[in-house]
């Protein structure tokens, strides 16, 4: 079987569709998961309850130490037991956010440690409280110190999406499969699926060094 | 009787096992400078910590123009909060370690407080910034990013941010500790001239010459208690105690 490259021309538009709805799945999944991990983070730190924070301590075990091929099927077979029935797509973004949103969480924990004490200090002093003192003085030292650990997670997030393909998020891995099970070249369709992942990857990470770069710059 | 400005009453506050203040008491009239000195680990820093309840004593009240900053123990209601906030509003702190904040520039830092907690426009708030920015001497420094200036405009910096929310006392925990020496002297001309436009404060320092020029009260503390207070010269000339004296003994022969 001789490598046809006019196999990957005539897939390349369909599979171009494919990775659009990869990073739909990603970016909406990463959104939300640090959304989720932000509200986490303040309410573990403002109420430090020893319920709520062993809680989340057990959320976190319990996603790191389950593959997340089994929690994509947890969440779409076992929640419609449950009465929740839930399309592919948004079965998809929940599962990503959920499991992201433990890493998350310990990432944004260790930017977070990173800011000292007197930070908080200096905002109380001056009568600065709650939503505006996460919000204005807290997080964003947060954040910074937490893109390249973040700009990681994201690239995480973008190669688990192929998981999705299980559960028929129509995303750019089961497109690859539908057209290499109809026209039997997987080698040319999994060849250009391999590289268009590998390009959104390589993306993603290099603007870590940009905006690492863009921060450092107002600080330098 | 007219109140006085501000009265701190019966603190107590322990640490694990430490008695970090035993029974503090201390009245400050308007206007009056107080440097409190002492050994390390003697409970200044608490003391000063306590009065805007940044660090909450276990008893005791303080009480500023009559009324009450705090009394109350434990979890603070909503209602309590509030007020908290109003009133640390009107307390200017300054810490050993600036606690300038890294991700907004000069400008800003002073800016931010103003318009959240003061809930000034933007453009009042940036005057009042630039016009304080430039009494502190950092009028060419506005635009830039704290972790470019030195340990004297950083604490230069964090006074003004405090100054622009037109406090009616300031506390400041070791001002000049953290200082390289050369730098020592701008920060507290800045603090000269405060005294001079007449602002009440407290000054926790190990800056003797500075306590005894403007201090219009010395306090000084060991073990979490105030063993001797009041007149510079008093208590730098003649010291009353075994304490103080040792006290004095060692800054002087540290000072050689």
């Amino acid at each position: 079987m001789k490598f046809d490259i006019s196999y990957i021309f005539d897939a390349l538009p369909r599979l171009l569709e494919g990775a659009l709805i990869t990073l739909q799945v990603a970016i909406l999944g990463f959104c939300f998961s640090i959304i989720l991990a932000t509200f986490i983070t303040i309410a573990k730190t403002s109420f430090n309850s020893r319920i709520f924070n062993g809680f989340i301590a057990f959320y976190i075990s319990f996603i790191r130490g389950t593959p997340l091929l089994v929690q994509i099927f947890l969440i779409y077979y076992v929640l419609p037991v449950f009465g929740l029935n839930l399309a592919p797509f948004p079965a998809g973004i929940l599962a990503i956010t959920l499991n992201s949103a433990a890493f998350v969480i310990e990432i944004l924990r260790g930017g977070l440690a990173s800011v000292p004490k007197g930070q908080f200090e200096a905002a109380k002093s001056l009568g600065i409280s709650g939503y505006a003192l996460w919000w204005k003085i807290i997080l964003p030292q947060t954040f910074i110190t937490s893109i390249p650990p973040l700009v990681n997670e994201f690239t995480m997030v973008l190669k688990a999406t192929a998981l999705l393909s299980v559960i028929t998020v129509v995303e750019l891995m089961r497109v690859s499969q539908q057209i290499y099970s109809a026209n039997y070249h997987p080698v040319e369709v999994l060849s250009a699926t391999f590289i268009i992942y590998f390009l959104m990857c390589f993306v993603v990470s290099r603007s870590s060094v940009f905006l690492e770069q863009r921060f450092k710059v107002k600080r330098a | 009787m007219k109140p006085k400005f501000l009265e701190v009453i019966d603190i107590n506050k322990k640490f694990e096992n430490i008695n970090a203040l035993k029974n503090v008491s201390l009245n400050v009239s308007k206007g009056e400078v107080i440097c409190i000195i002492g050994p390390s680990g003697c409970g200044k820093s608490t003391l000063l910590r306590t009065v805007n309840w940044l660090t909450p004593p276990d008893s005791g009240k303080v009480i500023l123009k009559g009324e009450i900053i705090g009394s109350a123990t434990g979890k603070l209601t909503f209602e309590q909060n509030r007020s908290l906030n109003e009133f640390r509003a009107r307390i200017g702190m300054v810490f050993q370690q600036f606690n300038v904040w890294p991700h907004l520039n000069a400008l800003e830092n002073v800016v931010r407080a103003q318009i959240v907690v003061r809930k000034r426009m933007r453009d009042e708030a940036e005057k009042k910034a630039i016009k304080i920015l430039n009494e502190v001497g950092l009028k060419d420094k506005i635009d830039e990013w704290p972790d470019n200036l030195s340990g004297g405009q950083k604490q230069r910096l964090a006074i003004a941010r405090s100054l622009a929310m037109d406090p009616i006392l300031m506390l400041l925990d070791e001002p000049t500790s953290a200082l390289d020496p050369e730098l020592i002297g701008e920060v507290l001309s800045v603090l000269r001239n405060l005294v001079n436009e007449g602002m009440t404060m407290l000054i926790v320092t190990h800056e003797l010459g500075f306590a005894s020029k403007f201090g219009d009260k010395i306090v000084f503390m060991d073990a979490g208690e105030i063993i001797e207070s009041g007149p510079p010269n008093t208590i730098l000339k003649s010291p009353k105690t075994e304490r103080l004296k040792l006290f004095l003994e060692k800054l002087s022969l540290t000072s050689l």
